[in-house]
């Protein structure tokens, strides 16, 4: 930010950004400039609190109790708030770099709390800031329609057809009303589309006279009218069809296509699914990878969080596993014995948002054991291909060419990490507790008991732990400008969070493998606050959100994607909700840190 | 001069910036002013006073002064005229003292202005930061004199700015650089260790 006078550099600063404008005006009105040299006490414990909100132009503060720093705060943040909010000062305010800050007086402050989204930036509590600052304000939500409720996609009220039709009739209707799919007024009602007529009933020789109760879909996936297109994704991608009745109540109000959905937003999931789904072959494969960075970068612009991509991400990536092992099926025949195709990492806890390393692994049938040379086959096959579409192979070696066996050793693995002592076995170890089925018909109920097992392991389970809490968070007293700091996102941040969550996850016995389900069920088990959950769930979010907009950057101006960012690259607020994510961090590891010495 | 000198945060400082038509306070426009107050140490951009100046008669912009000030003839010339700027500037000048960057240029100008309408010049005291930019040199020449640049520094209003660690404002705005003016005071007086409006 260069030459921004003062009124405009307040407009550029959080939440002031988000205000109305006759709300900034107001603000504006009343600002102020004022300069601190350094060593001057702007505030003391117990005494006159602050009378207004400052934001910082120049120069640095600290914020001290006792003695004890707790905090620097830089340029483009804001301190004061406390005092004006609960009207005591509980900190004292040093100056510790020359200050010139913008000042707002008391009651316009006051007056501006009015705005729920500017009040929320001041919360006191840790979650709450974090969340507010999720929240998007008016001036960056410029693609509003990514929260339209799906019912106001649809074009018209659905038709319906007697379970006595057939399948000619059916199609005539469809003709006549010019739609690709009837509902049929069956208990529980169901649906046929255009599809099933050429997969169902031509393409087995079937005709017209073929009763519509021997093709139709029962039940049927629908979603609630009121919510929003992004949820709608979601559905449509975990079942992978293209019509989604809409329910209101009871009532089906009508049928969204997956056109309907594609052309309210052009670079959403759907087109990047449709691209997946009509892969000839292999040679479309590259450009799969830049198709996935730009819808991750067109939604983030719209305004979605980044876990809720992440699993638009993971699904994405799912639906062309699957196409690419139906590829090498056509090419090695059909399968020996059944199979799972496994993805681990943060692809199987669906968090990853641009592609990265393959983490994955097969398993076979104990029958397959003859069959090995077919097995390897298809793992080559598919980890070539993969790559093809840009996931670069695992420098640790995690991919399927590697790893593969039969489901009787692979539960002798698992017995065999419970063992695990030292960090290399530890790694893998935690890789593939994060395992998901993407592809192959295998039942996986013996690896998912032997996960479930993990409580029975506690000594494992320290280990796993130690390990989790070994990669911390950086001090407060690190993370600052002048030091020109840096932070790794992914080490100091995410893995912090997502190791220990495993850890938790697996010490109740649970089968998520997502971070937010598995301290949710934490919270359920409890294991933890419903505070603590708050602040490190926001933290997650924030991190991962932050780590995105981060690596679009990047991927946008050609430089390879990394996780370490300098403090002077980001924002104020962002520098100011990265140290609040920081200690959201380090307050739950000290308590995971007596958890796991003091009960296990 | 024994006479009792104020606390410098005692008095009200009225920041003042022109843009001007040229550079001859004789013969060129004023043709828009910036103004807003420093009280007890605090720059209140609330009261500040911006407006745009209708050339009189005659006076014309110099097409050298466009390429600063960016202000064309079509855009000052709905503005209120001259006479009525001076009123307000008059009523806030009269309140205290008035902080300028380089007398040379402002003072001058609104002197002859005051003086075309007829008008009396109030003759408030006047505080000149490119006085206190050569006055802190010397000082540290003085005090400290290994810390002392080889050159006179530059009294540049941006320049200085960012030697002290001031943000960049953009330029040649009068209200912009009015609130730039009034800031570098603050540092300025800081630096001086001025403790009365006399050590300014």
């Amino acid at each position: 930010m260069t030459a921004l006078d003062p009124v405009a550099y307040l407009r550029a600063t959080p939440p002031f950004n988000g205000l109305a404008q006759p709300l900034f005006d107001l603000a504006a009105g009343a600002l102020e400039v004022g300069y601190y040299p350094a060593g001057s006490r702007l505030v003391a414990v117990g005494g006159e609190p602050l009378q207004h909100l400052y934001v910082i132009r120049k120069g640095s503060v600290r914020l001290e109790r006792e003695g004890q720093t707790l905090q620097v705060l830089e340029e483009g943040e804001t301190f004061g708030y406390t005092s004006l909010i609960t009207g005591r000062a509980t900190l004292d305010v040093i100056v510790e770099d020359d200050l010139l800050a913008y000042r707002l007086p008391a009651q316009d402050f006051q007056r501006l709390l009015a705005d729920a989204h500017f009040a929320g930036h001041f919360a006191v509590g840790l979650s709450q800031r974090l969340r507010s600052s999720l929240e998007h304000s008016p001036v960056t939500t410029f693609k509003a329609d990514l929260n339209l409720e799906v019912s106001q996609l649809l074009r018209r009220p659905a038709v319906w057809v007697a379970p006595s039709a057939t399948v000619g009739e059916a199609a005539r209707v469809m003709r006549d009303q010019r739609v690709s799919s009837v509902l049929v007024r069956t208990e529980p009602p169901g649906i046929v589309t255009d599809r099933d007529f050429r997969n169902r009933v031509l393409a087995e020789g079937l005709g017209p006279g073929t009763p519509l109760l021997d093709i139709v879909t029962r039940p049927l996936r629908t979603v609630e009218a009121a919510v929003p297109i992004s949820a709608a994704w979601t559905t449509l991608l975990d079942f992978g069809g293209h019509h989604l009745p809409v329910r209101r109540g009871e009532e089906i109000v009508g049928v969204l296509t997956s056109t309907d959905l594609l052309k309210c937003h052009a670079p959403g999931p759907v087109a990047v699914l449709r691209r997946v789904e009509r892969l000839a072959d292999r040679s479309a494969l590259p450009g799969y990878g830049t198709k996935v960075a730009e819808m991750a970068s067109a939604l983030l612009a719209g305004g979605l969080e980044a876990d809720v991509i992440a699993g638009y991400v993971a699904r994405l990536n799912d639906a062309l596993v699957r196409r690419v092992l139906a590829f090498a099926e056509a090419d090695l025949g059909a399968p020996p014995a059944p199979y799972a195709w496994l993805t681990m990492g943060s692809e199987g806890r669906m968090e990853q948002t641009l592609l990265t390393d393959q983490d994955n692994a097969l398993v076979f049938a104990d029958e397959g054991e003859g069959h090995r040379a077919w097995f390897q086959q298809l793992a080559e096959h598919v980890n070539g291909d993969l790559e093809a579409a840009g996931f670069p192979r695992c420098t640790g070696g995690y991919m399927a060419t590697q790893w593969n066996g039969t489901v009787s050793e692979w539960v002798q693995r698992f017995a065999g990490w419970f063992e695990a002592r030292k960090p290399q076995e530890l790694l893998e170890a935690s890789t593939f507790f994060d395992f998901r089925r993407v592809g192959g018909a295998l039942d996986l109920g013996p690896l998912e008991e032997a996960l479930s097992s993990t409580a029975q392991h506690p000594v494992f389970l320290r280990y796993l732990a130690h390990a989790a809490l070994d990669l911390r968070p950086p001090g407060s007293l690190m993370m600052r400008l002048r030091e020109s700091a840096e932070i790794d996102l992914k080490m100091q941040g995410l893995s912090p969070i997502t190791l220990l969550a495993r850890c938790y996850g697996l010490e109740i016995g649970s089968r998520e493998r997502n971070t937010r389900a598995r301290l949710e069920a934490a919270v359920k088990a409890g294991l933890m606050s419903q505070e603590v959950f708050s602040g490190v769930s926001e933290a997650y979010r924030f991190l991962l959100g932050l780590r995105l907009r981060l690596q679009l950057r990047l991927l946008s101006a050609g430089k390879a994607v990394v996780n370490r960012v300098a403090l002077s690259e980001l924002s104020g607020i962002e520098r100011s909700r990265l140290k609040d994510s920081f200690r959201a961090i380090k307050s739950w590891q000290d308590m995971a840190a007596y958890h796991y010495q003091a009960s296990l | 001069m024994l006479f009792h000198s104020p606390a410098w945060d005692s008095v009200t400082y009225w920041a003042l910036d022109i843009e001007t038509g040229g550079l001859d306070a004789r013969r060129d426009p004023i043709i828009a002013v910036g103004m807003l107050p420093v009280r007890a140490g605090i720059i209140k951009l609330g009261e500040a006073y911006r407006t745009l100046v209708r050339p009189e008669e005659g006076r014309e912009i110099r097409p050298e002064s466009v390429r600063a000030h960016q202000l064309l003839r079509g855009e000052v010339s709905a503005a209120p005229p001259l006479g009525d700027v001076l009123l307000e500037v008059d009523r806030r000048v009269r309140e205290g003292a008035l902080l300028v960057h380089y007398q040379a240029i402002d003072v001058q100008f609104l002197k002859r202005a005051y003086q075309r309408l007829g008008r009396r010049w109030p003759r408030p005291p006047v505080v000149d930061t490119v006085e206190l930019i050569l006055k802190l040199d010397r000082k540290t020449r003085f005090v400290r004199p290994a810390d002392a640049p080889a050159d006179v520094p530059s009294t540049n209003l941006t320049e200085t700015r960012r030697r002290l660690g001031l943000p960049d404002y953009q330029a040649h705005d009068a209200l912009t650089d009015a609130i730039a003016t009034a800031e570098l005071f603050l540092v300025l007086r800081k630096l001086l260790g001025a403790r009365t409006l006399r050590d300014l």
